[in-house]
C-alpha cells in the first residue's frame, strides 16, 4: 500500500465541541499528523455527556472520545504571553489550523489568520462556528436547537398541530464536521494548485440550511412553503407500529405492487383501490389499518429481512442505539474501531465513515488525555529540550 | 484581498450517472468549485428528480412545454452541469461512455453493484481503462455485508440508521426526520472522497475506489447515542425539544401564525438572563430553580411562564431580546423566512441564478449555494441545470472528438437523445390552493416574485 493520502500534512486542531474535531478527525484518518491544542481547562466536550459510566469526568467524555481518535494532544495557556506565543510558533510549523472560537477571539489574542498566515503563507484557516465569521448573528449565543430552529428544517419536522421538532442529537455538529471537511480539502487543493493558503469560514446554520433542497426552492418557483405532517389522516411512509416496534414501508425499490401485497400477505390489499399511487394516497387510512393488522404479530427483524430479501421492498425498521451496536452490518463494515483508552480501558468507537480499500482510514491512537504528547510534541515540532518544557509547565504555561 | 487565479477543482471532469440527491448534489457543489460536471441519464430513464415525488415544484406550477427540465429540485442540484443522455442499456451506447469514462477524472455512481459489473464497469475493469480515475460509488448500504443488496433510500434508511428512535415528541412515536436526510450525508461524504482520491492521485498517480454506504453515515450521526449503550446500557430515549443537561430548553410559541421561538439555558448565568428579560426577576432567586437540576424537575412549569411572556411577541423579537439579554435563541424560520434572514442574506447563502429566456424560467431564481466562504476563491453557481440532453453534440464533439456524422447517427439510432426523454415521469399537476388544502404545503404567496425582487 502506498503512504496515506494526508501524511504530508500538520494540522493543529484548536476546535471545541463536535464539529471541528470531527472534521479535524477525518483529516487525521486519513494521514494528516493532528495535534489537537486545548486551553488549560480542556476541551469544552470534555464535560458534555454521556459520559463512559455516567459519571462526568474530563477523560470519560464519550463525546470527546469519538471525534478526537488519531490525534494527539498539548495544553497551552491562551491568556498567557507565553502561551501565545508557543501558539504562534506551531502556527508556523503548520498547514492546516481548524478552530472554533467565537469570531474575532483568536485576532483579539493575536492569533488571527492574518497574523499567523504573514510567516507562512501557505496556511489554510478553516474557522467552523454557529453562523460564521460575517453577519448580525455572528456574536449570538447558540445551542443546537438554535441552529435548528435558524436553519429551517425545524419547521418542517414534526405535526402540524405541535411545536416544529427538533432532530435527535447534535445533527448540525456532525453536518459541520461533514461539510466543514469538504470545504477544508478544497482549500488543500487550492494550496496543492498554486501554494497559497486561506481563511475557510464554515456557518452550521448555512450548513444545516443546505439539506434543505427540496424544500428552499419551492418558495423561489411559487411562492410555495412547506409545513409539518397533519396528525389525522394516513401514516403511510411515516412509522407503523408491528410486534415489537416500528417500520416505515415504501414502495419503489425492486417491488412490484403484486410483491407486496404477498409480503403483507393480506387479500384486502388485493382491492382495485389500492392498485396505483393515486388509490393508496386517496385510502390511505384503510391501507394503514390492513397494513398494521398484517404486522401485529411479526417482528421488526423479520419484516425487514422479508422484505428486504425476499421481496427487494424499500423498507425500514426503527432501530434503536442497542440494535446499532450490535449490527452485523456495521461490524462486516467495519464500521467500529476497537480503542484501548488510558482511562476507559478497551472500548468500541463508531471510527469508518466509508471505505476506500487502496487509502483507507486508518486508526493509529485513542483520543489524547489532555496535554498527554505536551513534551513529545513541544521537543518535536518546535525543538525545545525537555527542561524547557518542565519550566513551561511549572509555570503552567502548557 | 488577493484572489486566487483560478477555482480548486478546474480542468478537472466529472462525470456523474448517479441519480436523485445525493449524488447530483455532490456534484453540484464539484461544480461549484470549479470542475466541469456531465450529467449522464437514460433516454427511458431521466433523473428521479425531473417528476414524482422527489422534484418539487414548477415555476408558477406551470408544466409548459418541458417540465422535466423546470422541476425546483431538479434545477438546485444540477446547476452548472453539462447533459448528455444516452442509452447505457445498448452496448453501442456503453461505448460512448466508456469513451467518455477514459477522458475523465471522476465518476460518482449510484447502481446497484450488479450493474456496473455486468458491464464491466466495476472498478478492477474501470481502472484498465483509466488508472487515474477516481470512482465514488454511494449505495445505500456499502459493498460488503449482510445488508449491501437491500434496497434503500433515505427515508427508510432514517429509521434504520436511527435518527428516527431518537427523534419525536416526549413519550410519542419516533418520527421522521423528512426530506431525505442522510443523502445530504452522503453528498459531503462523497464530494470528501473525490478531492481525496483527487489528492492521492496527485501524489502517487493513480485513482482509486471509494464505497459510500449511507447507512453508516446516518448512524455516524447518532454516535453519543450508540456510545451510551456500548458504555452504559443506555436505551436512548426521545425527548422532543428538551435536553438531556440543560433546563430550559424548547420551543415556544409566539405571536402569529405558526410562529415559535427555540431557546435553551445551559447553566445559571443563563437563567438568571432569561428570568430577568421575561420581567421575573423574582423567579432567579427562587429556590426550587436554582440548580440545573430543579429546573429540570419543574420544566412543565417553568414551560408555561415561558410561553405567557413569548405568546405577545413576534419571533424575531423574542429571538433578539433573549439574544441581547444573552439567552441562546432563535426564532423557527420557514422555507420564506430562508429568503428574507439578515444573516442568511449577509453570508450569501442563497444566490439568485440566471436563466436563458429560452428556458422560460423567468430571469433568476434563488437557490441554496454552499456553506463555505474562502477568502481568496469566490464562488458562484456556474449557471442552471442543462435541458434534457443540451450538451449531447458538445460532448461528443469537443470531449470525445466524434465527427458530425457519428453522432448524427447516435441520435438516429436513439442511443443518444435530447429534446424530450422516451419515457418522462409523471408529475402531478394540483392547482397550489389545493395543496394547501390537502396538507401538503402550508401556504403560498402569489406576490413572491415581488418579494425576492426577481420580477
Amino acid at each position: 500500500m502506498l503512504p496515506a493520502t494526508l501524511d504530508d500534512l500538520k494540522v493543529l486542531d484548536l476546535s471545541q465541541g463536535l464539529a471541528g474535531p470531527i472534521c479535524a478527525k477525518i483529516l487525521a484518518d486519513f494521514g494528516a499528523d493532528v495535534v489537537k491544542v486545548e486551553p488549560l481547562s480542556g476541551d469544552a466536550s470534555r464535560g458534555m455527556a454521556p459520559f463512559f459510566g455516567k459519571e462526568s469526568h474530563p477523560e470519560k467524555s464519550l463525546v470527546y472520545l469519538l471525534a478526537n481518535l488519531n490525534k494527539r494532544g498539548v495544553k497551552v495557556n491562551f491568556d498567557d504571553a507565553e502561551g501565545r506565543d508557543l501558539l504562534r510558533q506551531m502556527a508556523l510549523k503548520a498547514d492546516v489550523i481548524i478552530e472554533s472560537y467565537k469570531p474575532g477571539y483568536l485576532a483579539s489574542l493575536g492569533l488571527g489568520y492574518e497574523t499567523l498566515s504573514r510567516g507562512n503563507p501557505g496556511l489554510i484557516m478553516v474557522s467552523i462556528t454557529p453562523f460564521g465569521q460575517t453577519g448580525p448573528y455572528k456574536d449570538y449565543k447558540n445551542e443546537e436547537i438554535v441552529t435548528y430552529a435558524l436553519s429551517g428544517i425545524m419547521s418542517i419536522s414534526g405535526l402540524a398541530d405541535s411545536e416544529p421538532l427538533k432532530h435527535g442529537g447534535m445533527q448540525s455538529q456532525y453536518e459541520g464536521g461533514l461539510a466543514g471537511t469538504v470545504g477544508t480539502l478544497a482549500a488543500i487543493t487550492a494550496r496543492d494548485m498554486l501554494g497559497e493558503g486561506q481563511h475557510v469560514d464554515v456557518s452550521l446554520q448555512d450548513v444545516v440550511t443546505s439539506t434543505l433542497v427540496i424544500h428552499q426552492p419551492m418558495y423561489g418557483w411559487v411562492g410555495a412553503v412547506q409545513g409539518r405532517r397533519r396528525p389525522s389522516g394516513s401514516n403511510y411512509g411515516q412509522v407503523q407500529e408491528c410486534k415489537d416496534g416500528y417500520f416505515i414501508w415504501q414502495t419503489g425499490g425492486g417491488a412490484e405492487w403484486s410483491d407486496i401485497i404477498e409480503f403483507f400477505g393480506s387479500e384486502q390489499l388485493k382491492e382495485e383501490r389500492f392498485a396505483t399511487v393515486a388509490g393508496r394516497a386517496l385510502h390511505g387510512i384503510d391501507l394503514d389499518r390492513i397494513v398494521l393488522d398484517a404486522t401485529k404479530d411479526r417482528t421488526m427483524q423479520e419484516l425487514f429481512l422479508t422484505a428486504s430479501e425476499k421481496y427487494h421492498m424499500l423498507f425500514g425498521i426503527v432501530q434503536e442505539p442497542k440494535d446499532l451496536a450490535n449490527c452485523p452490518h456495521l461490524d462486516a463494515r467495519e464500521y467500529f474501531q476497537e480503542v484501548d483508552h488510558p482511562v476507559m480501558g478497551k472500548i468500541k468507537v463508531p471510527f469508518r465513515l466509508w471505505s476506500m480499500p487502496d487509502a483507507p482510514a486508518v486508526y493509529r491512537r485513542a483520543s489524547p488525555l489532555l496535554g498527554q504528547h505536551n513534551s513529545e510534541v513541544f521537543v518535536e515540532m518546535l525543538g525545545m529540550d525537555s527542561d524547557r518544557v518542565a519550566a513551561l509547565a511549572a509555570k503552567g504555561v502548557i | 484581498m488577493i484572489r486566487m487565479s483560478k477555482k480548486p477543482l478546474e480542468g478537472i471532469r466529472v462525470i456523474d450517472s448517479s441519480y436523485v440527491f445525493a449524488g447530483p448534489y455532490s456534484t453540484g457543489l464539484l461544480g461549484d468549485l470549479g470542475a466541469e460536471v456531465i450529467k449522464v441519464e437514460g433516454p427511458t430513464r431521466p433523473d428521479f428528480t425531473r417528476g414524482g415525488a422527489f422534484s418539487g415544484l414548477l415555476p408558477e406550477n406551470e408544466p409548459r412545454d418541458d417540465p422535466w427540465n423546470r422541476m425546483s429540485a431538479y434545477n438546485l442540484v444540477n446547476r452548472g452541469k453539462k447533459s448528455l443522455v444516452l442509452d447505457l442499456t445498448r452496448k453501442e451506447g456503453r461505448d460512448v461512455f466508456v469513451d467518455l469514462l477514459k477522458k475523465s477524472d471522476v465518476l460518482v455512481e449510484n447502481f446497484t453493484p450488479r450493474v456496473m459489473r455486468g458491464w464491466g464497469l466495476d472498478y478492477p475493469n474501470l481502472k484498465k481503462l483509466n488508472p487515474g480515475i477516481i470512482m465514488v460509488s454511494n449505495t445505500g448500504y456499502g459493498r460488503g455485508g449482510p445488508y449491501s443488496a437491500y434496497p434503500a433510500q433515505a427515508t427508510t434508511q432514517e429509521a434504520t440508521h436511527g435518527l428516527a428512535a431518537v427523534t419525536g415528541y416526549r413519550g410519542g412515536e419516533p418520527s421522521k426526520a423528512g426530506q431525505s436526510y442522510v443523502d445530504f450525508l452522503a453528498a459531503w461524504t462523497i464530494c470528501m472522497a473525490a478531492m481525496l482520491g483527487l489528492r492521492y492521485r496527485r501524489r502517487f498517480g493513480q485513482g482509486l475506489w471509494a464505497d459510500i454506504g449511507m447507512y453508516q453515515l446516518g448512524c455516524y450521526n447518532v454516535s453519543e447515542f450508540v456510545m451510551d449503550n456500548i458504555a452504559n446500557g443506555a436505551r436512548g430515549e426521545r425527548i422532543g425539544n428538551r435536553h438531556r443537561q440543560y433546563a430550559p430548553q424548547g420551543t415556544y410559541r409566539c405571536a402569529g401564525k405558526d410562529a415559535w421561538c427555540s431557546l435553551s439555558v445551559r447553566d445559571d448565568e443563563e437563567w438568571r438572563a432569561l428570568c430577568n428579560v421575561m420581567g421575573k426577576p423574582e423567579m432567579a432567586g427562587d429556590a426550587r430553580y436554582a440548580s440545573e437540576a430543579g429546573r429540570r424537575e419543574h420544566h412543565d412549569a417553568i414551560d408555561a411562564m415561558i410561553t405567557q411572556w413569548t405568546s405577545p411577541l413576534s419571533k424575531i423579537e423574542a429571538m433578539e431580546r433573549l439574544q441581547v439579554a444573552g439567552v441562546p435563541a432563535g426564532a423557527v424560520l420557514d422555507g420564506r423566512d430562508l429568503h428574507f434572514n439578515a444573516q442568511l442574506k449577509a453570508r450569501g447563502l442563497i444566490e439568485k441564478v440566471a436563466f436563458p429566456p429560452e428556458r422560460e424560467m423567468g430571469p433568476y431564481r434563488p437557490l441554496l449555494g454552499r456553506p463555505w466562504n474562502f477568502s481568496k476563491i469566490p464562488l458562484a453557481i456556474k449557471g442552471p441545470a442543462p435541458a434534457y440532453g443540451q450538451h449531447n453534440t458538445e460532448v461528443m464533439r469537443d470531449v470525445l472528438g466524434y465527427d458530425e456524422a457519428r453522432i448524427a447517427a447516435l441520435h438516429a439510432e436513439k442511443l443518444a437523445v435530447e429534446g424530450k426523454p422516451t419515457k418522462p415521469r409523471e408529475f402531478p399537476m394540483m392547482g397550489m390552493d389545493k395543496r394547501v388544502e390537502i396538507g401538503r404545503l402550508a401556504y403560498w404567496e402569489p406576490d413572491y416574485r415581488e418579494k425576492l425582487g426577481i420580477l
